[in-house]
């Protein structure tokens, strides 16, 4: 297997066929015998090109097998690419876009609870950067306005700010957003947003719990998001208060030395008086 | 000059392992919560600094009952309900008006009575309500993937943390005000040394 491709005899290029057995046995297919998938038309060389990628039907046979995929909703996954931009752009490389662009089924794995989150995050990251391969240019001004970039990109999923909150509990959307619609508001992680924050904040709580274990990230956890808990009316409401105290304490002390002073000249002149 | 044994050891061991926390408490909250300034520690050095030393205020603060359940000095801590309010508006005169005309002190620590009504409530209200309600909110911060995800239609965690903000801004003013307060017993210094040496000096009126 390792070494099967072949020229197309239109455009030149070699395809490669071969698959990562390693990577094919730690994904989520890797019991499956291959012609679970390819047991269509397969049997002269080479295959009809209808039989290509796109058209294996990835939801009609998770749809058969409910107990494997009791957690995705396909039809919910479905309504939510389409709404995607990788279904609705116009631009020609989205073209026959499909779940295998982003699912590639020899290596596709459901979740990588339990690993390191930097990990899960380059993993789920990668996947998105093996088209958008771009982003990786130094020049490239499309996250210029995202402070630290290289660190968010190490902590932060794609799809964390890529697809729209939703309320359905589910770990993540289908429904990619475009740059215009994604979000880009810092508030929504770096204060007391409910949606995006929880998300994050949950996730990598629980991450903490697997990975460090239940005591030990009473004291080491990774869930904080800078700036979590900040809201700008309770902090200015405190500062003007404590700012307030501080002013009448001042004041207060002040008036008690000016009282001490009194006393001090009373007793002074007291005493001035009993010598006379 | 009266003198009077009011603090013993563990207790003044406790008030200043607390003061301690509070401040190391402080200074990495406001780190994490104002990330960023040059002025702060590193956010990732502040976290697990407050966490550990939140565990260590939560294990204060548990003996700290129990030192009041188990010794004389809940004592302390007993409200006198009879004549509560002329005790305490005597107190507030004092604060507000008495002491610039160099007035004689209101109240006088006895064995018995070591806090005045005001500084009884405030205690109270510090150590027995502001005090666990912090510790609760800052434990479920840690754990907050067992409770609900929302509660009354809010976000659990933004209730949780909004809380834990609140309760610690009224706690900084607790301190300064404290650290305010200690400074009118008979002379700047007297109650700051008793809390030191545990003995309470007076001159005798």
């Amino acid at each position: 297997m390792a070494t099967l491709g072949y020229r197309d005899a239109e455009t030149g290029e070699i395809v490669n066929l071969a698959v990562d057995r390693e990577l094919f046995g730690h994904s989520v297919h890797g019991d499956l015998a291959c012609s679970k998938c390819h047991g269509g038309d397969y049997q002269g060389y080479p295959h009809p090109p209808e039989l290509s990628a796109a058209e294996l039907n990835c939801v009609a046979c998770h749809e058969d097998h409910p107990e494997n995929t009791d957690r995705l909703d396909f039809s919910l996954i479905n309504e939510e690419y389409q709404a995607s931009v990788h279904a609705m752009s116009d631009d020609p490389e989205a073209q026959g876009f499909n779940c295998h662009s982003c699912h590639d089924p020899h290596a596709f794995r459901a979740s990588l609870l339990g690993r390191e989150i930097p990990d899960i995050v380059a993993y789920d990251n990668q996947i998105c950067m093996s088209c958008h391969d771009d982003l990786r240019d130094p020049l490239s001004l499309s996250h210029s306005w995202l402070p630290n970039p290289s660190k968010h990109w190490e902590s932060v999923r794609c799809l964390d700010c890529h697809t729209p909150l939703s309320e359905s509990g589910r770990p993540v959307s289908h429904q990619i957003l475009s740059a215009e619609q994604s979000n880009v508001n810092c508030v929504n992680c770096h204060t007391q947003g409910q949606g995006l924050l929880a998300r994050l904040y949950e996730y990598r709580s629980q991450q903490d719990i697997e990975s460090r274990g239940f005591f030990a990230k009473a004291v080491f956890n990774d869930a904080y998001v800078v700036g979590m808990s900040r809201n700008s009316l309770i902090d200015l409401l405190a500062l003007i208060i404590i700012g307030l105290t501080v002013l009448v304490l001042a004041g207060h002390g002040y008036g008690r030395y000016r009282a001490y002073r009194a006393l001090r000249e009373q007793q002074a002149a007291a005493s001035e008086g009993d010598k006379q | 000059m009266s003198a009077l044994y009011l603090y013993p050891v563990w207790l003044r061991l406790w008030h200043w392992l607390n003061a301690l926390l509070f401040i190391v408490l402080m200074v990495t909250g406001a780190s994490m919560h104002f990330a960023g300034m040059p002025w702060l520690l590193p956010f990732d050095t502040a976290v697990p600094i407050h966490n550990a030393t939140g565990i260590l205020l939560t294990i204060s603060w548990v003996v700290f009952v129990l030192g009041n359940l188990f010794t004389t000095n809940g004592r302390h801590y007993r409200v006198r309900f009879r004549g509560l309010f002329k005790r305490l508006f005597a107190q507030m005169t004092y604060y507000g008006y008495g002491i610039f005309h160099n007035a004689p002190h209101p109240f006088h620590v006895t064995e018995e009575e070591k806090l005045n009504t005001l500084q009884q409530l405030s205690y109270i209200g510090v150590m027995y309500a502001l005090m666990p309600l912090l510790i609760i909110s800052g434990w479920s911060f840690l754990y907050s993937v067992y409770l609900p995800e929302t509660l009354f239609g809010i976000g659990t965690l933004w209730i949780i943390a909004m809380a834990h903000l609140t309760l610690a801004y009224f706690l900084v003013l607790f301190l300064i005000v404290h650290m305010y307060i200690i400074t009118t017993g008979e002379t700047i210094l007297t109650n700051l040394r008793a809390m030191f040496t545990g003995w309470h000096r007076e001159t005798d009126h």
